[in-house]
């Protein structure tokens, strides 16, 4: 029997299509009845969607136009 | 620019398709070597995987993507690396979704889930206090799952590349995956409520 403890353990093994038949099964029964739970999957989901849209990055120091260009420089001198 | 047409431009020694390729896929290099050898080394890690992958270059047959072909130059280096330092990094063990006191005995939640009003990514997004929020949540994230979660919702590899570049089980992926969604669901949810 899916309980809604499972349901937020399993959340994103179901939307990812990872879950297994009847565990599948079990958690979509519960979600029949368990309007706190639907309203948890849809907001797991929309965090997937927000954090694909704001591609938040690794924070670094890198000077990235310097290492480009180093990095064109080792590239003609092996060439 | 299609793939092909770029990585010709570098071994040309084209400069802007050298800052295009450092400004895309650096810190997603970053994210991987942290997660394998930690905060100490990964810098060094990533640059010498960028020598590597440019000198490289002229070899590169194009059988997987130029991403997923950095991120497992990188991923070699950073184990390699990992070996000599003689590292382990632990995955964070004794984590739940939500914590105990949320349900009760039989496993129901105690309190409703309350719904938030704002409630598409784009709204979320139009918040900037939000957009700060779950920043500063992605940056506090574990390393692996930062990592995870990158190469997963925001970069789309499938999960065998991403099990195959961080050295992981599916299962201990997936968890990570949970995890770090999980965590922003979180921040979103306490601000929301705040």
């Amino acid at each position: 029997m899916f309980e809604c403890k499972d349901v937020a353990e399993e959340a994103s093994n179901y939307l990812d299509g990872d879950l297994p038949l009847a565990k599948r099964l079990g958690l979509l029964l519960h979600l029949v009845y368990c309007s706190c739970c639907r309203r948890y999957m849809q907001q797991i989901r929309q965090t997937i969607s927000t954090v694909a849209i704001l591609r938040p990055q690794e924070q670094h120091q890198t000077d990235t136009q310097a290492l480009a260009e180093k990095l064109r420089t080792i590239s003609k001198t092996e060439s | 620019m299609d793939e092909k047409a770029l990585i010709a431009k570098l071994i040309e020694g084209d400069a802007a398709a050298f800052e295009y390729v450092v400004g895309r896929y650096h810190s997603l290099m970053l994210s991987v070597a942290r997660a394998i050898i930690g905060e100490a080394f990964a810098d060094e890690v990533v640059q010498d995987a960028w020598v590597s992958a440019i000198k490289a270059l002229p070899r590169f047959e194009g059988r997987a993507s130029l991403k997923t072909w950095l991120l497992q130059i990188t991923s070699n280096g950073a184990k390699t690396r990992l070996r000599r330092e003689s590292r382990q990094l632990s995955l964070d063990d004794g984590w739940q979704a939500e914590p105990d006191y949320k349900f009760n005995q039989r496993g129901h939640r105690i309190d409703d889930v309350l719904p938030w009003n704002i409630d598409t990514p784009e709204a979320l997004l139009e918040n900037e206090q939000l957009r700060q929020v779950i920043e500063r949540s992605y940056q506090n994230l574990p390393p692996h799952q930062r990592a995870v979660l990158t190469m997963a919702d925001m970069e789309g590899l499938e999960m065998t590349e991403i099990c195959n570049i961080l050295d992981l089980s599916a299962s201990n992926a997936r968890v990570l995956l949970h995890r770090a969604r999980t965590a922003l669901h979180h921040s979103i949810e306490q601000y929301q409520e705040s």
